[in-house]
């Protein structure tokens, strides 16, 4: 009987677990591709240079810029240059089509769109250019993975928590006539349903260790195999914080196990 | 009136003295053991209030009812012990579950099987007593937390004749000693030997209440009834 609800916990955990590090995963990755998005920034041909890098620094104030570049055409032209060598021989080109133009990181991916924006807004920009479909993308995807997530999450609790509020109330159940007699003289209802809580508890903790233990080792042995088959995923930005996991996990089914067994008790504590 | 729309009890005004022993008799299913279900809160009135040791009962906040139940012991038909707990533990429990220090179960548990006579039969299971002695060890545990009332819901309805008085005889000097009694029963030999203050519920109305009566109305001291 605690068997059962131990290894129903288990896999409830073991899918819980694995669904939340697949998504802090992805969460991760995609953070990792959209830091990488540059805007940008095409300045009008008035600036020139010292006007070029003071607004860089400008620019570079705001705090939500990791970084900032300042390209002057001529360096802008190298690049390029340097990119479709073979392509088009651009010693044909007699003077630098290229604006003054400044490469702009951002620290949290979703404020992009919002950097950009302001961006447009100051004097002397051109033009402000950045990925926008891909962001976009992966904005949308991160925000259905959350949402989903968030559905999972509660659905599996729920699940297990209904598992070990069943067990418990099996023992409940046969212990009804002891709890009846406690009532009669007197004892508390937190008196009596303190050791099923207890039950509830260790059943719940158990089965959350043993998933995670059965996570950790699919972890060690699969992720290496993963991350070669899949190798143009850098993996390596996405740096998932297993300790954590771990402790939330196991939180979680203790939690599950407790309120599992409150509920089963309370239906029969009627007065 | 239960849940399934029976009447137990209609319009019923009781009021019992510290100190007194009443018996409450009538047929079964007659609305004995609701008047005294009414008095440890196992069930409230759909109409009406309850006192008990100046306490208001029916209205009692549940966090309260274990309260009342510790000032309150209560005793069945069928002696409801603990099957896997010896006769100290049994009453011991209804110590402990209060949370008592050791010091003062280690006191009162002797002092209640002395009462009831169980001193010598304390590492018993309930198993291995006989019927009567069950029921001494379940009125042990009713009193061993000092309540001021016994409630005795057929307490005798399992045993023989002879046990029987014996158990009366026990509840007549915890009586003596200052503990008010109730008993429902339809045993009309005891109340009959006893004279105490008699009850009659019918049909879920009292509708005899005698200070020295007998099981049947009207008799006088010639009754040649036995039980």
């Amino acid at each position: 009987m605690q068997i059962t609800a131990i290894a129903t916990v288990a896999v409830t955990i073991f899918m819980l677990g694995s669904f939340l590090y697949a998504r802090e995963t992805l969460s991760k990755l995609s953070s990792g591709m959209l830091s990488r998005i540059e805007i940008s920034v095409f300045l009008s041909d008035r600036v020139d240079d010292k006007q070029g890098r003071a607004m860089s620094e400008v620019i570079g104030a705001d705090p939500r810029v990791s970084a900032v570049t300042y390209i002057p055409k001529a360096e802008g032209l190298r690049q390029l240059q340097d990119r479709l060598r073979g392509q088009i021989d651009t010693s044909l080109l007699t003077s630098n089509p290229l604006p003054n133009a400044i490469r702009v990181r951002v620290k949290d991916p979703d404020a992009v769109p919002a950097v950009a924006q302001s961006i447009q807004k100051m004097r002397d920009v051109a033009n402000v250019e950045y990925d926008q479909a891909t962001v976009a993308k992966v904005l949308r995807l991160t925000e259905t993975i959350a949402k989903l997530g968030l559905i999972m999450i509660v659905v599996l609790i729920f699940a297990a928590a209904v598992i070990i509020s069943n067990t418990i109330r099996l023992t409940v159940f046969a212990r009804r006539r002891e709890i009846a007699i406690m009532q009669l003289v007197g004892a508390t209802n937190l008196y009596i349903r303190a050791p099923f809580m207890a039950e509830g508890f260790i059943a719940g903790t158990l089965g959350a260790l043993v998933a995670v233990i059965v996570l950790a080792i699919l972890h060690a042995e699969l992720l290496p195999r993963v991350m070669v088959t899949l190798s143009f995923i850098p993996f390596s930005t996405a740096h998932v914080d297993e300790v954590r996991l771990m402790f939330e996990l196991l939180a979680a089914g203790a939690v599950v196990g407790v309120i599992g067994a409150w509920v089963s008790v309370s239906r029969y504590l009627r007065v | 009136m239960y849940p399934n729309g029976v009447r137990a009890l209609d319009n019923v005004s009781l009021e019992i003295e510290k100190g007194s022993f009443v018996f409450l008799i009538g047929s079964s299913g007659m609305g004995k053991s609701s008047i005294l279900r009414l008095m440890y809160r196992e069930r409230t009135p759909t109409d009406g209030e309850v006192h008990v040791d100046g306490m208001r009962v029916d209205t009692m906040k549940r966090s309260k009812i274990p309260y009342l139940r510790r000032n309150v012991g209560v005793v069945f038909q069928d002696f409801k012990l603990l099957a896997d707990k010896t006769v100290w533990e049994n009453v011991a429990f209804a110590l402990r579950v209060t949370g008592a220090r050791s010091k003062d179960v280690m006191r009162q548990v002797p002092r209640c099987l002395e009462l009831v006579g169980l001193s010598h039969k304390s590492r018993m299971f309930p198993h291995e007593l006989a019927g009567g002695e069950q029921q001494r060890t379940a009125i042990a545990r009713a009193l061993v937390n000092n309540p001021k009332i016994l409630l005795c819901d057929e307490p005798t309805g399992n045993l023989d004749p002879a046990t029987t008085s014996e158990i009366m005889e026990l509840l007549l000097r915890i009586n003596l000693k200052g503990t008010t009694i109730v008993v429902a029963t339809h045993n009309q030999g005891v109340v009959d030997r006893m004279r105490r203050r008699v009850v009659r519920i019918e049909n879920g109305r009292i509708v005899s209440d005698e200070e020295r009566g007998y099981y049947f109305l009207g008799l006088g001291q010639s009754s040649v009834l036995s039980g």
